[in-house]
């Protein structure tokens, strides 16, 4: 593994003027991986965009079909609880992605990444061992892939005809979703922790959101209360994320003295200010 | 015996008959009449096509015909002015040889056309590589001598088509339909029977679906966001492919006014399929025997067109003259809905009565 660096605040709108996509297969996956990371690019500048493959129709308690209305309305807030400006469903059915065509997502995330002109993705680490989710590891890849192919003009050239240019992705965060999987980035997310428990809270279909107003109805059935959860549903799911659900990424921060951080594969391929050959002829190009 | 009525009178209604047309119309409606071991009382379905034996690549085996059938003719002025035409095929020869000459007559008649093709024809050429550029040309030329503002290829590897994903091919199309607004596309029937190419029929059936889903607001919503809007592909023009097939047929095109715009883009098709620079070829072949052929003329230009016009398209005019014009092409021609919601309306306005 790679030397880790801890990704700290930055001061002012130092990405003004980029784009982020943050991709991710399900519902709740960018608020519990990536909530604290997304909340601190958009807060330094970033115009995010927040993007769902799956349609979660496993998950939400109900009915397939209610499933995905619930998971649909609950992407939507969590997109506005986290400061992105605009969602994306591609709705590809839950837990059957590997199923799908790989080259037919991979071209609808080229539109996008083309389209929205984005600098900087989040999603799985494509290469991530031991992920059981084939939605996770499918939309890894389809991302990985669409980040340079957006940029060469001849896949889906005809994207170039609506005026849409090419765009290659230049920064990659893929989640560390497991433990086994790896980092060499840590993000100090300190500043963030009420953001990404906004997140979190308004994944109610899956992802823990609603688990503390559904603790407080037990306990009032039983004649309890837990002071901790306050007084309404809403002060109990906040309070239940904030004190139960964050504990791996405090887990994380604390082997480097922070409150609380998130870890990613961060690869940067951000081109150089000047090549090498640039460099070269720059110092070495003599007159005629 | 009701049926075998109903055939013949289908086919000679159909085309307006004048004396000659009715001795070949009604040749047509007695396939009985040909050498066939049918016994008496059996109807016959289908039509067996008369083909001139000079290429495999013209008219199927056999057509079925509607009752409704219709003869397209030519359109004064610009009927079709403002509307917008994508003819689709899997190779750079399919749409010269099967459709072109509907082609150039739609756009002749005010349409704005596009070619789309959709294969990058590798299997055709000196090597791999050189089938591939030599196709990318032709498709361009062929666009250029049909009259096409535009030319697309999507290069997916030739005669493997069924390899590839069928909704990314559909996606592609519906991005093209909603980006040029297409109204009408011509493209291989999808219901081709006994078709053997892969590629014709992957083409064909992306081709169909993405027509009406094309119009939809859910499928590929991100499209929207991009700036293109909804289209509803309103009509169809599938041409059968032969050898072998057995199409149905409710439109037949009259093309004889854009026969030579047809033979030219098949003269532009030269890196596959029987056209191309076959007569140039031909008549070198002859002067290194010292010999000459007068249908060929006196250059490669005149050789190539005069090839392709008598041996390539006889067949066409064989279809033609059975519907009494002079060259023909026949389709599964699907048009516009009927309006059912303004005809329920409609209804309901000539029969509503007071409470």
């Amino acid at each position: 593994m790679s030397e880790v660096i801890i990704e700290r605040d930055r001061p002012g709108q130092p990405h003004k003027g980029k784009v982020l996509a943050a991709i991710h297969a399900h519902m709740d996956d960018v608020p519990l991986f990536a909530g604290g990371l997304c909340a601190k690019l958009i807060a330094e500048g970033y115009t995010g965009y927040l993007i769902r493959t799956s349609n979660d129709e496993m998950r939400g308690g109900g009915s397939p079909a209610e499933n995905i209305l619930s998971n649909e309305q609950d992407h939507f807030r969590v997109a506005k609880a986290l400061g992105f400006k605009e969602v994306f469903d591609f709705c590809y059915r839950n837990h059957c992605m590997n199923d799908i065509s790989a080259i037919d997502l991979r071209g609808r995330l080229i539109l996008l990444f083309r389209l929205l002109k984005v600098d900087t993705v989040v999603s799985f680490n494509p290469w991530g061992h031991f992920e059981e989710n084939p939605d996770h590891w499918v939309t890894g890849r389809a991302v990985e892939e669409a980040c340079w192919m957006s940029g060469v003009e001849t896949n889906c050239h005809e994207h170039l005809e609506a005026g849409i240019r090419p765009h290659s992705v230049s920064e990659r965060w893929f989640f560390a979703a497991r433990d086994t999987q790896p980092w060499n980035r840590v993000v100090d997310i300190s500043l963030y922790i009420e953001k990404k428990v906004d997140g979190i809270t308004e994944c109610k279909s899956q992802g823990g959101g609603n688990d503390g107003s559904k603790l407080r109805a037990r306990l009032a059935n039983q004649g309890k209360r837990l002071p901790l959860l306050g007084d309404s549903d809403a002060t109990a799911d906040r309070a239940y994320v904030r004190e139960f659900l964050l504990d791996p990424w405090r887990e994380a921060g604390k082997e480097h003295g922070l409150a609380c951080a998130e870890r990613f594969w961060y690869i940067n391929h951000r081109p150089p200010a000047k090549t090498r050959v640039q460099e070269y002829v720059e110092r070495h190009a003599v007159p005629l | 015996m009701k049926r075998r009525k109903f055939l013949a009178a289908s086919v000679l209604t159909g085309v307006g008959v004048n004396a000659a047309t009715a001795q070949t119309g009604t040749r047509a409606a007695r396939p009985e009449s040909r050498s066939s071991d049918l016994p008496r009382g059996i109807t016959p379905s289908a039509f067996s096509n008369r083909s001139s034996g000079y290429s495999q690549f013209t008219v199927p085996d056999y057509y079925t015909y509607t009752d409704d059938l219709r003869v397209e003719r030519n359109r004064p002025g610009k009927p079709h002015k403002g509307k917008v035409l994508a003819a689709i095929q899997a190779h750079s020869d399919d749409v010269p040889l099967y459709c072109a000459g509907t082609v150039a007559k739609l756009i002749d008649e005010g349409y704005t056309g596009y070619l789309i093709r959709l294969s990058n024809d590798e299997a055709a050429g000196k090597t791999l590589g050189h089938g591939v550029v030599q196709n990318e040309i032709d498709n361009r030329e062929v666009a250029r001598a049909l009259g096409c503002k535009q030319a697309f290829t999507f290069y997916y590897r030739n005669h493997r088509m069924d390899d590839i994903a069928a909704v990314e091919i559909r996606a592609r199309l519906i991005f093209l339909y909603r980006l040029l607004q297409v109204d009408t596309i011509l493209a291989m029937d999808p219901y081709n029977h006994y078709e053997e190419n892969p590629d014709h029929l992957v083409a064909a059936r992306a081709a169909e679906a993405a027509c009406w889903m094309a119009a939809g607001d859910k499928d590929y919503p991100e499209h929207y966001r991009a700036g293109l809007k909804p289209t509803y592909v309103r009509e169809k023009y599938y041409h059968a492919r032969s050898p072998n097939g057995h199409n149905l047929v409710n439109r037949v095109v009259d093309i004889s006014s854009y026969i030579d715009t047809k033979v030219r883009a098949n003269v532009a098709n030269r890196g596959k399929g029987p056209a191309g620079a076959a007569g140039s070829r031909l008549r070198h072949e002859l002067a290194a025997q010292r010999k000459r052929l007068p249908l060929l003329g006196d250059s490669d230009d005149s050789a190539d067109f005069n090839y392709v016009k008598h041996f390539l398209m006889d067949d066409w005019r064989t279809l033609g003259q059975r519907f009494g014009v002079g060259y023909a092409e026949a389709f599964r021609y699907i048009g516009p809905e009927p309006g059912y919601d303004a005809n329920i309306r409609k209804y309901v306005d000539a029969n509503v009565v007071p409470l």
